[in-house]
């Protein structure tokens, strides 16, 4: 589903963010991102719904060569994508029934059909009763659910989630990783960014660890805590 | 507009601003075009006569003349109309011509010239063809004068194009200016449109449909200021000046420079908000 080859990411020259990664992250595939600050974790994932453009390298997501997409494709990448930041991103002065929707008016939905599959959606992440409230009158916990929702109201192929939940306490945090993982056995293929190895433990599924811009290790699912080394 | 009040007011505000500076212009030009217009309507040509022919005779020279496609009229001026007129404009000083005859003025033709006709290479020319008629004594007419009539209104036209050509420039900016506060304001809107995979096209069109709204309440708002300065404050003070030289009323825009304000509001508020959204909608660096 997502294929990295000999990929570089330079802000400033001969200062990589990223240095020649190569990946390939199977269909369905639930992969963790992992790594100290400033190892490169987000700017892999940018790269993947080109709010970055590889220095060096080609990126293939489903089979198609992301690297020379110009704008006017980029959204049309992005429609195949649910993208889940730390800090939300809700729109505040949009109700959170209409951030869910937004993503489906952008791919010119039906109306019936929006209304129908945001239900659905905000049904799966417990938040049905929430509809009409605004973002800023919702917990943290719950922001993210709807930051979930709208994620994954498009059934999008890759999720991409850049530590969602970095600023939510222990209890909420199990609260989303259920949902990924549901998203996960629905057949979405998921990559995580994280610095939480206590999740990782918790949660155990591939694990990818950066360190200055390079992959460290890659990691197969922890068995009964071990982790058995690709 | 209602997401921000503020910013969406100080957009309509610099647009009106903007534009009612333009209607002030374009009101004092569109007058004083009137009132030199009115100087070029009274424009003729003297002929005085040496000798003034039998009646029969005169009205066969004032056809002939009223015959040129660029003369509009002529009208005889006998001696005694001359003397009576000179006369009156003594005013006060009448007496000094007591006890003259009216023999000492010369009657004349005044030659008026049809309006579309009023330049200066029409009057020369006109002027040409009847000096070389010996039935005319002498010609005056208002030579240097037309020439800097003609240069002025030149001047008038160029100096109003660049002004409102600069006024517009920098509305445009300032607007433009305006619409990038309100989109920092919705930076993180812009961007989540983005992130879910909306095209240029769907992120920007309200915003632009936003902008030229502004524009046009704008403009409107232009068109109701200058209107209400011109009815207080225009009509009295430049009314009375423009009385001394001999216009009795001034008037406010035609309708259809009024629609082009309007419609100048809704383009200055597109393009600026047109330039404002070209440095937020995008969708990645290389």
């Amino acid at each position: 589903m997502v294929q990295f080859f000999n990929v570089s990411k330079a802000y400033q020259r001969d200062l990589n963010a990223l240095s020649d990664i190569n990946l390939k992250v199977a269909k369905g595939e639930f992969v963790y991102l992992t790594g100290p600050s400033g190892a490169g974790k987000s700017t892999l994932l940018k790269l993947l719904y080109c709010a970055e453009r590889p220095t060096r390298g080609q990126i293939l997501v489903n089979g198609r060569n992301i690297t020379r997409f110009g704008s006017s494709r980029i959204p049309l990448l992005r429609r195949n994508l649910g993208i889940v930041f730390q800090d939300f991103k809700l729109l505040t002065r949009r109700t959170v029934y209409e951030n869910v929707s937004f993503p489906l008016e952008v791919q010119g939905r039906k109306r019936f059909e929006i209304s129908k599959k945001v239900y659905q959606t905000l049904k799966n992440v417990g938040l049905e009763h929430r509809l009409n409230h605004y973002p800023l009158q919702l917990s943290g916990g719950e922001q993210q659910r709807v930051a979930v929702a709208r994620a994954l109201v498009v059934d999008p192929l890759v999720l991409l989630a850049d530590e969602p939940t970095g600023n939510l306490d222990p209890e909420v945090t199990l609260d989303i990783m259920e949902l990924f993982k549901g998203a996960n056995a629905r057949g979405t293929t998921i990559l995580m960014a994280t610095h939480d190895r206590g999740l990782i433990h918790q949660f155990p599924r591939r694990v990818i660890t950066l360190e200055a811009g390079q992959i460290a290790t890659d990691d197969l699912p922890l068995v009964d805590g071990f982790a058995d080394s690709m | 507009m209602r997401q921000s009040p503020v910013l969406s007011l100080a957009a309509v505000g610099t647009v009106a601003v903007a534009l009612a500076l333009l209607a002030f212009f374009a009101i004092a030009v569109l007058n004083v075009q009137q009132l030199t217009a009115s100087w070029g309507e009274n424009l003729a040509i003297v002929a005085y006569l040496d000798e003034v022919p039998e009646e029969a005779k005169l009205k066969r020279w004032v056809k002939e003349i009223e015959a040129y496609p660029e003369v509009g009229s002529v009208t005889f001026v006998s001696r005694a109309q001359a003397f009576e007129r000179f006369r009156k404009r003594l005013g006060d000083d009448a007496d000094l011509v007591e006890g003259l005859g009216v023999e000492v003025l010369p009657a004349s033709l005044e030659i008026s010239l049809a309006e579309d006709h009023l330049s200066e290479v029409t009057v020369t020319g006109l002027v040409e063809r009847l000096r070389r008629d010996s039935r005319f004594d002498d010609l005056q007419y208002g030579q240097g004068w037309l020439e800097k009539l003609e240069a002025f209104l030149l001047l008038l036209r160029i100096s109003g194009s660049a002004l409102g050509g600069f006024l517009v420039f920098a509305a445009l900016v300032i607007v433009s200016n305006t619409i990038k506060l309100t989109l920092y304001a919705r930076q993180d809107e812009l961007e989540a449109m983005a992130m879910v995979g909306g095209t240029s096209l769907f992120i920007k069109l309200p915003y632009l449909i936003e902008g030229t709204l502004q524009g046009v309440i704008g403009g409107l708002t232009a068109l109701g200021l200058s209107f209400l300065v011109f009815e207080l404050i225009l009509q009295e003070s430049l009314g009375s000046l423009l009385l001394i030289t001999g216009i009795d009323t001034i008037h406010f825009l035609p309708s259809t420079w009024q629609l082009f304000l309007i419609a100048c509001g809704g383009l200055i508020g597109l393009l600026g908000s047109l330039f404002a959204l070209r440095k937020f909608v995008r969708y990645g660096s290389a």
